[in-house]
């Protein structure tokens, strides 16, 4: 037998479905030729590769999806009936969710999204094939749902993946920036707090981006994140950067280490 | 209940049941994360993909269909989601051996040199040649599965395999060679007496 016809049969040979006969022919040729026996080993040893581990946190990502989801979905004017009944016994911090602005906000978001899709929908009867093109700006809505979704979860660590999710697009979607915004000002965790500032100072290029993050100086009630603040207050060289430190410096109770910070950026800057 | 056949439980969540899509994630979604991370070395894009195929389930769960393969079907979603993401954002970078993930320490250090050797082999391999293998090795799918996954015949699978089987063995072969090289040199280079005598660093 020469190597093209074991070709033929050596994939069928590597999932142990050829015929005694044929087995045994394979078996023949491996034995006497180099090339097609190293193929063989080649294959086995694909086994041996590593299997890589997915983030733990993927889980958590995936329920807010759901949660993001079904959200969307109990709230549809029509159809998904059988969702919707379900929706009662999902969670009813959906509902609590859904009735915080930013929720309302993102279920404005979802309706938009199913609305796409249902006009996709409707527009004929789809083959079971799945032809699953043209569906990137409803996906892309989504994710910012989730991201939304996150920010609002009772677990600190939760929103702190909301934060890291949500920088991993090129573009602040407006609704995340804001969403993020609040975070920076309001979140109960100092870290979730610092992580939102990280998040958002990579945008800090956008001017309304930046203006943004400076102006919640003014609000800001963690010492580690005024320090931040502060630190990033010199490292832009924001114009008004004299002006912003003079204010907080007149701010009542300031913490003593805030206020030793604001000495040293305002020397710093003459 | 979470020994149930995927098709049940799919089953489940096109009829409504949501919640029932985590077990199937709990199932699929180290396989999915490989076959993406293996395909494109890149981590992050892999998670989000995986999160992508999922989204997906979901939303076109009223198409599947009670005896499809439930596995088939996944991966049909997962190369489209791909292909979809790499349509909106063309691949920039070729892949880099430094994105590749850390290989394990194994019994032996040969074996572990080997696997190197190869994960660096199949980085190399085109990607619809990379793809087939993951698809055949890796994902369990069958030979008739990836045909229609593909669009092709049988007998065309069963072709490409082989060609990217080759095509496998002589990138291996290539860098076997090249270590083997790499370390004479350096074997050689160790055995030169450095003028003016050795410095501790
Ligand atoms: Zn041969």
């Amino acid at each position: 037998m020469k190597c093209e016809h074991i070709a033929e049969l050596l994939p069928d040979y590597l999932q142990g479905r050829l015929s005694a006969e044929q087995h045994h022919n394979v078996e023949a040729h491996l034995e006497q030729c180099a090339d097609c026996s190293e193929e063989v080993v080649i294959w086995r040893k694909l086994s041996l590769l590593p299997v890589d581990q997915p983030d733990p946190a993927s889980r958590a990502r995936f329920e807010a999806m759901l949660q993001a989801y079904k959200a969307g979905r109990s709230n549809q004017p029509e159809g998904g009936t059988e969702w919707r009944k379900r929706a009662s016994v999902w969670s009813w911090n959906v509902f609590h969710w859904l009735r915080s602005p930013l929720g309302a906000a993102a279920w404005g978001a979802a309706l938009l999204a199913i609305g796409v899709f249902a006009g996709l929908r409707l527009a004929g009867p789809k083959p079971p094939s799945l032809d699953l093109a043209a569906m990137q700006s409803e996906l892309a809505s989504m994710k910012q749902l989730v991201v939304l979704s996150m920010l609002q979860q009772q677990s600190a660590s939760a929103r702190l993946e909301g934060v890291t999710w949500s920088t991993r697009d090129q573009q602040l979607d407006p609704q995340v920036l804001s969403a993020l915004l609040h975070t920076l000002r309001y979140d109960a965790s100092v870290d979730v707090r610092l992580a939102a500032l990280d998040a958002l100072s990579r945008h800090g290029r956008q001017p309304q981006v930046h203006k943004a993050i400076l102006d919640s100086l003014q609000q800001q009630q963690s010492p580690l994140v005024q320090v931040a603040l502060i630190d990033l207050l010199l490292e832009w060289r924001d114009p008004d950067a004299a002006q912003r430190l003079q204010a907080l410096q007149q701010a009542p109770n300031l913490n003593p280490t805030v206020r030793q910070r604001v000495e040293w950026a305002r020397s710093k800057l003459n | 209940m979470t020994l149930a056949p995927d098709e049940d439980l799919m089953l489940q969540v096109r009829d409504g049941a949501g919640e029932t899509l985590g077990v199937l994630f709990d199932r699929y979604q180290t396989p999915l994360f490989n076959f993406y991370s293996k395909l494109t070395g890149d981590r992050t894009l892999s998670e989000d993909l995986v999160q992508e195929v999922f989204l997906r389930i979901l939303k076109y769960r009223q198409s599947y269909r009670p005896g499809t393969p439930f596995r088939a079907w996944v991966y049909q979603i997962a190369r489209n989601a791909r292909i979809d993401h790499f349509r909106k954002f063309p691949p920039q970078t070729a892949l880099e051996p430094e994105m590749l993930p850390p290989v394990l320490p194994t019994d032996s250090a040969q074996e572990q040199q080997e696997v190197e050797l190869l994960q660096r082999a199949l980085q190399q391999l085109p990607e619809e040649k990379r793809e087939i293998l993951l698809l055949c090795r890796f994902q369990e799918l069958k030979y008739e599965e990836i045909a229609v996954l593909l669009g092709c015949e049988l007998n065309t699978v069963r072709t490409r395999i082989h060609r990217a089987l080759q095509d496998l063995r002589k990138a291996f072969h290539q860098l076997a060679h090249g270590t083997m090289l790499k370390k004479a040199e350096a074997a050689a280079a160790e055995s030169i007496p450095p003028r003016g005598g050795r410095h501790e660093v």
